[in-house]
């Protein structure tokens, strides 16, 4: 049993899992990062997943449905930054709200595109970019351990570790970084030497709601095919933790992802076993949220975030 | 939040009461007036969708019935909702509380049998209540001892709850027969109908008092909000929770622990949601199943915020959203609107109240700085 568990499409399985929750939770480390609490990722997902499939039903082009994902989120993002940076609004409670809003206007507008609640038709989802053969022999074995695992996946999953890699190299490496992470650890400091707080704030919050849009839109067009009612499932949430668990790096939020998804990979996969282990559905499906306290009741404590971050700014 | 001094007069009084619900009131019109315009926009009749909305609410005693059945969770885990934001703690998991309240007293209304009602609807309600402040006491335990955000873990506790009800109620809680739910409640513990108070001839005389599916879980829910404005406004806890919320350096100092405050805010919080579960299952379904809360814990969040966190001003709060709840049925039947407006509704009502809190906070600020500067 362990040698039909322990396969390649596990491994494969948990890249693809982790990826939307990489994603969001990239784009929850900019925003943290940048002094601004977002909770409403869940609801950037959820937006872009829905988006994501009504223009590629619309268009036939699941890429078209990858943009409007993207620009959903950002458009989501946007409220929250004027709800958050403008008016000073409790970034939970404008976070709280975008995530209801989210899952109404999703709803009420499924309803009335396409006369019904609950899932979509099947739209075109994206294809592996990659589709070598496997060859004969022990050689042959050791290749498809790779190619399943590394050349088998949909675009945004490589488009996930590239953004995980390049944000590393941005909040480190540039003077960009440089000013974020000012803004989250004192925003006084960074406008006392010329940086504009409010701008750079915003900045980052549209870049985290294009992150979770692409992230809802991988949801959809790459896994699923369809959107339903509410399917990022707190996702948005797991992803907030994965950012807290890689301490507040994108690189980090990455590798924190890939357990969550391996989590979750290996939830499904142990379902297919059923009938072997006596062990109800139910008890896999609970697996990721369970993980989720554990990992922060252990990592709490010695992960600290920006200092200022959920405080809104003002100047003097 | 609202806690300013008690008013000299009743001219004062007066003021006060209308100071706290001036606010919320054009928060609910702003935004049932940018939901009409989303309705129209999208091509409904929202002059209609309202009409329909008014009589699936108010318009026959049968619909108020239905607008105080579904406030009387509402008034409870709203009151949650605020117990915690006064202690600046945001219970965004009270639906998990509330799964595991109505769970427990599923499970012990089929088991205490032919106990007398007036022993097993207390033992029903308070067994909720450690249900749910159970639920709640982890992330409690979390945030108080290492700073863990509540609404992650709280969050994270509601799926949890919701996978164990999902099996039980399949697996070893399943009642006999196709439908994944647990068995009927003994008739001991169900809460009365209101109706079923009166005698038939009294209904007859009064038709306003055949209030349908409304049962006596309100007058449990009104009373929990007496009990939570009196804690806060007249004991030492109540005392303690506000003043961790406004200031826990402060609270700290002057010898309140804030991690002993916060553990019993978030219990407490978690408390009032099991009970909003209890009495979903004792008043109305008789016993649970997957989908029997229709987001009532999330729903909490906007009663409270629409309330300012005051426990009678829940009351309004909760029949308001409840009557959305029991209305959009019909305007979705008779206006063919879908009835998702409503969590729109919802959510610009959150956006309106929170956007306000910073408008008075504005212009407190900027008669602030006046008096600096004439000084």
């Amino acid at each position: 049993m362990f040698s039909s568990i322990i396969t390649p499409d596990l491994f494969a399985s948990a890249l693809r899992m982790a990826t939307p929750l990489a994603l969001a939770a990239i784009g929850g480390t900019i925003c943290e990062r940048s002094g601004v609490v977002n909770i409403a990722l869940e609801g950037m997902m959820l937006t872009g997943a829905f988006f994501g499939t009504v223009l590629t039903l619309a268009t036939g082009s699941p890429w078209i449905g990858v943009l409007a994902g993207i620009l959903s989120g950002v458009v989501v993002a946007a409220i929250h930054a004027f709800a958050s940076i403008n008016l000073r609004a409790d970034q939970v409670v404008s976070g709280t709200a975008i995530n209801i809003l989210a899952l109404g206007v999703t709803g009420f507008m499924m309803e009335r595109l396409y006369g019904h609640p609950g899932t979509t038709d099947p739209s075109a989802m994206l294809r592996p970019i990659f589709n070598f053969p496997d060859p004969a022999g022990f050689m042959g074995g050791v290749w498809h351990w790779i190619n399943v695992v590394v050349f088998s996946h949909t675009p945004i999953v490589y488009i996930a570790i590239i953004i995980a890699i390049f944000a590393q190299w941005a909040m480190y490496k540039t003077r960009w970084g440089l000013r974020l992470r000012a803004l989250g650890e004192h925003p006084r400091a960074a406008d006392t030497v010329g940086i504009n707080v409010l701008r750079g704030r915003w900045v980052a919050v549209l870049i985290s709601g294009g992150l979770a849009g692409l992230a809802g839109a991988n949801l959809t067009l790459e896994q699923v095919g369809s959107f339903t009612e509410n399917m990022t499932n707190g996702r948005g949430f797991i992803a907030l933790a994965a950012n807290i668990f890689g301490r507040w790096t994108p690189v980090g939020s990455y590798l924190a992802s890939l357990l969550f998804g391996f989590a979750d990979a290996l939830q499904i996969k142990l379902q297919a076993f059923r009938g072997q282990i006596d062990i109800p559905p139910q008890f896999f499906l609970m697996l990721p949220y369970v993980l989720t306290v554990i990992v922060l009741a252990g990592v709490i404590g010695r992960s600290i975030g920006p200092a200022a971050v959920g405080k809104p700014y003002e100047k003097e | 939040m609202s806690d300013s001094k008690e008013g000299t007069s009743r001219g004062g009084f007066a003021l006060k009461i209308l100071k706290g619900v001036g606010t919320p009131f054009f928060a609910v019109l702003l935004a049932v007036a940018l939901g009409s315009l989303i309705m129209w926009l999208s091509g409904y009749d929202a002059v209609a969708a309202f009409r329909a909305l008014y009589l699936g609410s108010f318009g026959t005693p049968k619909a108020i019935g239905d607008t105080l059945l579904r406030s009387t969770p509402l008034i409870l885990t709203g009151l949650g909702l605020a117990y915690g934001f006064k202690a600046n703690l945001f219970n965004i998991g009270a639906e998990g509380q509330l799964f595991m309240g109505g769970l427990t007293a599923a499970w012990l209304g089929v088991l205490i049998g032919t106990l007398p009602w007036y022993a097993a609807v207390p033992i029903l309600i308070v067994a909720a209540m450690i249900a749910g402040a159970a639920w709640a006491f982890v992330p409690a335990i979390l945030k108080a001892k290492i700073g863990a955000h509540e609404v992650i873990t709280t969050m994270m506790f509601t799926y949890i709850a919701k996978y164990i009800v999902s099996w039980l109620v399949v697996g070893p809680l399943k009642a006999p027969g196709p439908i994944p739910q647990t068995n009927q409640i003994a008739p001991s513990a169900v809460l009365p109908r209101i109706q079923s108070l009166f005698s038939p001839e009294t209904l007859q005389s009064f038709p306003f008092l055949a209030l349908g599916r409304a049962h006596t879980g309100i007058f449990i829910a009104v009373i929990a909000a007496v009990v939570v404005w009196f804690m806060l406004k007249y004991t030492t806890l109540g005392y303690e929770n506000r003043a961790v919320g406004l200031n826990p350096s402060a609270a700290e100092t002057g010898g309140i622990s804030v991690a002993a405050t916060t553990v019993k805010a978030l219990c407490i919080s978690g408390a009032l949601a099991g009970i909003a579960g209890a009495v979903e299952v004792m008043g109305v379904h008789g016993r649970i199943f997957d989908q029997f809360s229709s987001g009532f814990g999330f729903t909490g969040i906007a009663v409270a915020l629409l309330a300012k966190n005051h426990p009678i001003g829940v009351i309004p709060a909760a029949i308001l959203f409840g009557a959305l709840s029991a209305g959009a049925g019909t305007m979705q039947l008779e206006a063919e609107v879908p009835q998702k407006i409503i969590l729109i509704i919802q959510a610009l009502v959150i956006f309106f109240v929170a956007a306000d809190e910073v408008f008075t906070w504005k212009v407190k600020r900027r008669q602030k700085e006046a008096v600096s500067s004439v000084q």
